[in-house]
């Protein structure tokens, strides 16, 4: 390997690039190191979950960052750009799919892949349940239970996120639940009722 | 179709998402969501998630990888953005050079027509000694040699200044198309 010296022209040339590229994103270093720290996990915990794959997901999320920072957005308004982030990741999952159909079927349906993925009995059995559950749904229906269930987000926003209309979200939401509900009231899951469920929480 | 629905679905997520759920001041939601069917069912799937939410989390920690960190990841876009910029720039040069490598093909092929007289007699010289065809179909021709003859015949008829028209309007037009693509670069 020829290692050869850098000169004053060429760091000088590095430098301007950089600072070129870092004017072309829309927010300063330390305002995206805030709004990382808190989207993140989130957005990692749903492209894995939505994905059923934890490697893919790492690969879109950091993608979905790169193309975050370079769109142009609307506003500065943090919940705004939390759902345009997740808008991003779902189009980057949803050309996954388009690329490879056959690799819809989420591998946390898989009980031996849960097994090995997860650490206490107890969560292999929770997650077993619903993954079988989300292994059964359509990716849209997954994208909109994790949205409004494990994110919170209202219908506005999930129609914003998953490009519906906010009347749409209503009805799909509503499928989406029902279905999940009865694959996890199949036999071998014993359904917990509410209230169960609030004792246990 | 009539969906079921309760105004306070959203309020039963967000009880549970916040902790509000299992404290005393939850006791009135709670209360509801024993009483409403819709929002039981909403706070069992919000449970069920939540419970996936923070088991990825663990997941995540338990791996032992972790997720990049935020440096990391505004460097490696700033390099994205860099070679995409890079990219950017050179494209004008490409389709300039792909619109040269064409008329530089078309003016190879427009100088064989014209000269194919010479050509062939040169390649026949060269070849059986015999001599050499003027403008008249030999019978031993292919049919590429009839069109070329043809194309010759028809090329040598017309003046010289069109020939340099031509050339020119090439040239100029390949410039101002590479000023073009500039122009919208920038």
């Amino acid at each position: 390997m020829v290692i050869r010296e850098i000169t004053v022209a060429e760091l000088e040339s590095s430098k301007v690039g950089a600072e070129a590229a870092a004017q072309a994103f829309h927010m300063d270093e330390q305002t995206f190191r805030v709004f990382y720290e808190s989207t993140a996990r989130p957005l990692w915990s749903y492209l894995s979950r939505i994905l059923g794959n934890s490697t893919l997901a790492d690969d879109l999320a950091q993608e979905s960052y790169y193309r975050f920072l370079r769109a142009t957005l609307k506003s500065e308004d943090a919940a705004y750009q939390k759902a345009y982030l997740f808008r991003i990741a779902t189009n980057l999952a949803r050309d996954h799919w388009r690329r490879a159909p056959h690799q819809e079927q989420s591998e946390a349906s898989d009980p031996e892949q849960v097994a090995v993925d997860d650490r206490t009995a107890e969560h292999v059995q929770q997650r077993s349940d619903l993954g079988r559950a989300m292994g059964g749904l359509k990716p849209r229906e997954r994208e909109i239970l994790w949205l409004a269930y494990a994110e919170g987000a209202s219908h506005k926003e999930i129609a914003d996120v998953l490009g519906l209309r906010a009347p749409s979200v209503r009805l799909l939401l509503f499928r989406a639940r029902q279905k999940m509900l009865k694959l996890l009231r199949r036999p071998q899951v014993t359904p917990k009722s509410p209230v169960d469920t609030r004792n246990r929480s | 179709m009539k969906l079921p629905q309760c105004d306070r679905e959203q309020e039963v997520v967000d009880a549970l998402r916040s902790g509000r759920w299992v404290s005393a001041w939850g006791d009135e939601i709670r209360q509801h969501a024993e009483h409403c069917a819709v929002c039981a069912e909403v706070a069992f799937a919000a449970q069920a998630f939540q419970r996936e939410a923070e088991l990825a989390s663990t997941e995540l920690q338990q791996s032992g990888k972790g997720l990049p960190s935020a440096g990391l990841v505004w460097w490696k876009a700033q390099l994205a953005a860099r070679r995409a910029a890079e990219q950017r720039a050179a494209a004008p040069m490409v389709w300039v050079e792909r619109a040269a490598y064409v008329l530089g093909a078309l003016a190879a092929l427009g100088l064989a027509v014209w000269k194919w007289p010479l050509i062939a007699g040169w390649l026949f010289r060269t070849g059986t000694s015999a001599t050499t065809p003027r403008y008249t179909t030999a019978p031993e021709y292919s049919f590429t040699s009839d069109l070329l003859h043809w194309l010759a015949q028809v090329w040598t008829s017309q003046s010289s200044s069109l020939l340099l028209a031509a050339t020119a309007a090439a040239f100029l037009t390949l410039m101002l198309f590479a000023a073009y693509v500039v122009w919208r670069e920038e």
